[in-house]
């Protein structure tokens, strides 16, 4: 094959750039004796090691009850074991079943409020207000008992021990694939790591079951229902996986959250948490091989689940018609079409990743597996809709691979005088014109070089390392780690246009079209008539300003409402019942005011 | 496989017999890990026209990236009134704006070309110019991260289109709890006109234009305001050599000023509960004591007091009792801000839903309290300690996070080697010196408090337990209003 001279100077360029990333980092991968994996990376800049081991079960592994349980499960981890976190285990265990028992009483009391909400007899089964007497009275019984626990419990030990030992970034995370639980220590508190990860796995407490749920309740208002589109984004990800597990958010439904068990708890941890389903990931300055017979001691005496982890069987079926949600949340008004694609480790995957890549502009770099896409200010959708036809603030693609499945996004914002309905066509438009032109060479060759320049991003630090090698082990293997360059680098233009044409169908789509909707009244009670008479999107504001002018005494509300009178001439027509409801009700304030 | 997992067996089968696993950690034995603190000296070079340089490279790095970031002192504190926005608006203009020689398209084309990143941004009181870019490419790279630097055109439809967007972004201050309160704090603790409470409105964005963002760089571009950093894959001296020959002749130009000093706040606190009615599922929650700055003698003392009562995490006693005790949040901190340029605030966050506002500031204040009325015990301050000088190398990881330090510190103007008796001094605090430190900051008289949330029941408190908001402190309980997100006008 001859190549045109033009070319040959970028070629060269590309072919001599950077060594693969991945294929630079050397990993070494170690069974032990009970099925547990490690991988680790030898690294010894700093006198520092990034640890973490991965439970291979997060939310898909639910089902309907105790959706949460695998994000709640990694709270209770950090709860600690018969040595850590208590000061007396014997009343402690006793405790925990006596807990357990009223527990039992207390779900005997809330399956009658269930059955009252059943027949409409009380709105919300967990509002204080609908107790029983007996409830109450068990719900105060609980909490002896916890002010008695609370007495022998040696407040957040692990973390204590990490703490003073120098540890950084304890954490853990779950996601519908996985739960990771990580840390990073100095270099040579490698072992007190062993100590502590496997005695939480060997001898686990589930202390403070009950009161971590509240926590959790908590955690859910925060970073779901109080962030703008949060309960929207929620209800939109349950319309689109229809029949798969990713149906439920990782934190579960607010109803399960509240009322799952210790019982499921021991339960779920004797089937996915045993070392069979576990892996290690260690990047820092340590020796490998002592490492391996450090691990062999400390989690090699756990014994593996024989039985095995059950699979999850339930496949997404094709979806046999396009669906669409259209919401009113408290933020600027937005579009999205969203297609249920391929998982992470999907042959397709590289290609759709790509799509998105160049869709969305490939300086949004990849790193992780089934990532890709972005906002990037060369990106197709940025260059049509934002720059050259100005009909939107932004827009981006992305691509989204797990492990059961995946999903292809395309959003955009509509730019003032547009709205997001506008925003459909002219995404499609685009789509189009990859499945019917392909993408150009030079596109795809960009497209590659950023993926190099986009894993090594990630791979400058021993955490880096740590959570992009974890972000393969959670949907693959070490050799998909490997050999994510070399698929990328294979990537042909052929294979772009393939996708573009395979993967979006109409009936494929689910669309979420969010508008502005007002700010909810803060007041509470029945609305003034005279106020519900008003424009809608206007009350809030005109309320706002009635409550502030309540508060004024006689001599400034007077003046304001010679203010007011003063201004209601020049105003348009539409807008004058807005400042006579005002007027009038300051006028109603000023009587009261000057009659005392 | 099966010889690797008889390997495994074996090893541990001996191991198990050679050694046993203690009953606790504590008896565990570490050999010692030396650190030697990186010193400013080894890492600083300086330009001819005097801009210090910051580096830390190897020519052995895995990784074939390298990283230049310059810095300038100079950000919002200079915005004119009127023009608020200024600085921010020009720190994202810059890199997306083209260069005098290069349309803003072209630029995106070259960079994208070699797969290399060109960003920057400018907050308060600095910004940067930042580019990541393999070392193969480094000249093309840095020829137009300099371009870019020298002679940036802001061109007219990328600034209007971030116009755009920006006032789209106002548009959306009132829709969180947390939004609200980003823009509420900074009037409380600054005042109306002080440049730390000015944020952009729409009138301001609209009056901005190319000519202001020129002046501006006009008026930064100048030596003494710049400081940079460099990391990665390379050689000390070559690097030296091109950004001398480059960076290195800048002058000062016809507009350039050297930055001035930033104004400090002369805001007269009003000591308060404030409350902003928001209709949320929960509530956030601020709070400010006023501090002191990292020159302070005791310094050290009120970090390590800090971190004991809510800077690190679970081993804090705010994170144990609001939330590992009573489950009232997902997470609660302080931070002890440091200054230079006024001294810093003691603040804390947490968010909590509407009716456990009042019971959780309580326990926050009973907390704060006990600092101060009783000394920790060694154990516990040891914790913190501990935990501050093991983790210290931590800070230090990565070529990245040494230059960017150096850097740091000094644009900021600290010393640069501040650091190296960092691990003694905190090895020094007392359990006395906590609690003194306690007593010197934890006024309750001096809180302001602010709750954005659903005010009728943040202010009523909790059914299970009594206990009115207004009955907190005595201070007063203030309600605030929200702000106009256009225009920034309270609303009433």
């Amino acid at each position: 094959m001859s190549i045109p001279i033009a070319c040959r100077g970028w070629l060269t360029a590309f072919l001599v750039a950077a060594p693969l990333a991945a294929q630079s980092i050397p990993v070494v991968e170690k069974t032990l004796s009970n099925g547990m994996r490690l991988v680790m990376v030898e690294r010894h800049d700093q006198p520092t090691i990034s640890l973490g081991w991965m439970a291979r079960v997060g939310s898909a592994d639910e089902r309907p009850g105790i959706t949460g349980m695998a994000h709640l499960f990694e709270h209770m981890m950090f709860k600690g074991t018969r040595t850590i976190g208590t000061k007396d285990a014997k009343r402690d265990a006793e405790l925990n079943d006596l807990q357990d028992k009223v527990q039992t009483q207390i779900r005997q009391e809330m399956s009658i409020l269930r059955e009252r909400q059943r027949r409409g007899e009380v709105a919300d089964m967990m509002d204080p207000k609908a107790r029983t007497p007996r409830l109450q009275q068990l719900l105060k019984d609980f909490d002896g008992l916890v002010q008695e626990q609370r007495g022998l419990v040696v407040k957040d030990e692990m973390d204590r021990i990490y703490t003073q030992a120098g540890g950084t970034g304890l954490n853990a995370s779950t996601s519908q694939d996985r739960t990771f639980y990580i840390v990073g220590l100095p270099s040579n508190k490698l072992e007190l790591w062993m100590w502590m990860e496997s005695d939480r796995l060997a001898n686990p407490v589930f202390r403070e079951f009950y009161s971590e749920r509240d926590v959790i309740l908590e955690e859910r208002r925060q970073t779901l229902e109080s962030r703008p589109g949060g309960v929207v984004g929620e209800a939109f990800n349950a319309m689109t996986w229809a029949a798969n597990t990713y149906h439920w958010e990782v934190i579960g439904w607010p109803s399960d959250i509240a009322q799952v068990t210790r019982e499921q708890a021991a339960t779920f941890f004797a089937t996915y948490y045993a070392p069979n389903n576990l892996t290690a990931v260690l990047v820092g300055d340590f020796d490998p091989a002592k490492a391996e017979a450090l691990a062999e001691r400390y989690f090699g005496r756990i014994p593996a689940n024989t039985k095995g982890v059950p699979e999850i069987i339930t496949l997404e079926p094709a979806q046999p018609a396009e669906q669409r949600m259209i919401a009113e949340v408290e933020t600027t008004p937005s579009f999205q079409v969203e297609y249920k694609t391929v998982s992470a480790v999907h042959k397709d995957a590289p290609a759709l990743q790509a799509l998105a890549g160049i869709l969305g502009g490939s300086s949004a770099f990849m790193g992780r597996p089934g990532g890709g896409g972005g906002r990037g200010p060369s990106g197709r959708l940025n260059k049509a809709l934002v720059l050259d036809q100005k009909v939107a603030t932004s827009a981006s693609a992305s691509f989204r691979g797990q492990k059961l499945g995946g999903t292809f996004s395309l959003r955009a914002t509509p730019a003032q005088g547009k709205t997001p309905a506008d925003m459909e066509a002219l995404l499609q438009t685009e789509l189009d014109r990859v499945a019917k032109d392909g993408v150009t060479e030079a596109e795809l060759e960009r497209y590659k070089k950023a993926t190099q320049v986009g894993l090594w991003n990630r791979l400058e630090t021993n955490s880096g390392i740590r959570e992009t090698l974890s972000s393969f082990l959670a949907v693959g293997s070490v050799q998909d780690f490997e050999g994510a360059q070399a698929r990328f680098q294979a990537l042909t233009r052929d294979d772009i246009q393939r996708v573009a044409k395979a993967y979006f169908p109409r009936s494929g789509k689910n669309v979420l079209i969010t508008q502005r909707a007002a700010a909810p009244k803060a007041a509470e009670g029945p609305m003034d008539p005279d106020l519900a008479a008003l424009p809608e999107p206007v009350r809030a504001r005109i309320k706002a300003q009635l409550d502030t002018m309540m508060k004024l005494d006689a001599v400034a509300l007077k003046e304001q409402l010679t203010a007011l009178e003063g201004r209601l001439s020049a105003m348009p027509p539409q807008a004058r019942p807005t400042v006579e409801y005002l007027m009038k009700k300051g006028r109603e304030r000023l009587q009261k005011l000057e009659a005392k | 496989m099966f010889a690797r997992t008889a390997l495994a067996l074996i090893l541990g089968a001996t191991g198990a017999l050679a050694q046993s696993i203690p009953d606790r950690p504590e008896k565990l034995a570490f050999a010692p890990v030396t650190f030697q603190i990186p010193r400013a000296a080894e890492h600083k070079a300086r330009l001819k026209n005097g801009i210090p340089v910051y580096l830390s490279l190897a020519e052995k790095e895995a990784s074939p990236l390298v990283r230049i970031t310059l810095s300038w002192r100079g950000g919002s504190y200079l915005d004119p009134k009127g023009r608020e926005g200024l600085a921010q608006l020009f720190g994202a203009q810059l890199a997306r704006g083209g260069t005098a020689t290069l349309s803003a398209e072209k630029l995106e084309d070259r960079l994208e070309a070699l797969a290399a990143s060109l960003g920057s941004s400018c907050g308060d009181t600095s910004g940067n110019l930042s580019l990541t870019v393999l070392e193969q490419d480094l000249d093309e790279g840095l020829g137009l991260m300099l371009q870019v630097l020298t002679e940036p055109a802001f061109a007219q439809d990328r600034l209007d289109l971030a116009k755009r967007q920006q006032k789209q972004g106002l548009g959306r201050r009132n829709d969180a709890v947390t939004s609200i309160a980003s823009y509420q704090m900074p009037f409380l603790l600054y005042g109306e006109t002080h440049f730390a409470s000015q944020d952009p409105t729409a009138a301001s964005l609209d009056a901005l234009t190319r000519e202001d963002l020129k002046a501006f760089h006009a008026r930064l571009l100048h030596p003494s305001n710049l400081v940079v950093t460099v990391s990665g894959r390379g050689n000390r001296k070559a690097l030296l050599a091109k950004l001398d020959a480059g960076l290195g002749a800048l002058k000062a130009g016809a507009g350039a000023q050297v930055s001035p000093a930033v104004p400090a706040p002369t805001h007269v606190r009003k000591p308060g509960i404030y409350v902003t009615d928001k209709d949320a599922p929960q509530a956030m929650v601020q709070w400010a004591f006023p501090g002191l700055r990292r020159t302070d003698p005791d310094w050290h003392a009120a970090l390590v007091m800090n971190q004991l009562l809510g800077a690190s995490g679970f081993t804090s006693r705010l994170m144990k009792k609001i939330r590992s005790d009573e489950g009232l949040t997902y997470g609660v901190r302080t931070a002890l801000g440091a200054g230079p340029h006024w001294r810093g605030d003691l603040t804390g966050s947490m968010q909590t839903k509407n009716r456990s506002v009042a019971y959780a500031l309580r326990l926050a204040l009973a907390e704060m309290r006990r600092m101060c009325d009783e000394a920790p015990a060694a154990e516990e301050l040891k914790v913190i300690q501990d935990n501050l000088i093991e983790a210290f190398p931590a800070q230090w990881s990565g070529r990245q996070a040494v230059a960017a330090r150096f850097a740091e510190e000094a644009l900021l103007g600290w010393p640069e080697d501040w650091w190296v008796d960092f691990r003694t001094k905190v090895q020094k605090v007392t359990p006395a010196d906590v609690r003194r430190l306690a007593q010197r900051l934890l006024h309750p008289d001096q809180l302001l408090i602010l709750a954005v949330g659903k005010a009728s029941e943040m202010e009523a408190g909790d059914a299970d337990h009594a206990g009115k908001l207004a009955e907190l402190l005595p201070l007063p309980l203030v309600r605030l209003p929200l702000r106009d997100p256009q225009t920034l006008k309270p609303l009433n």
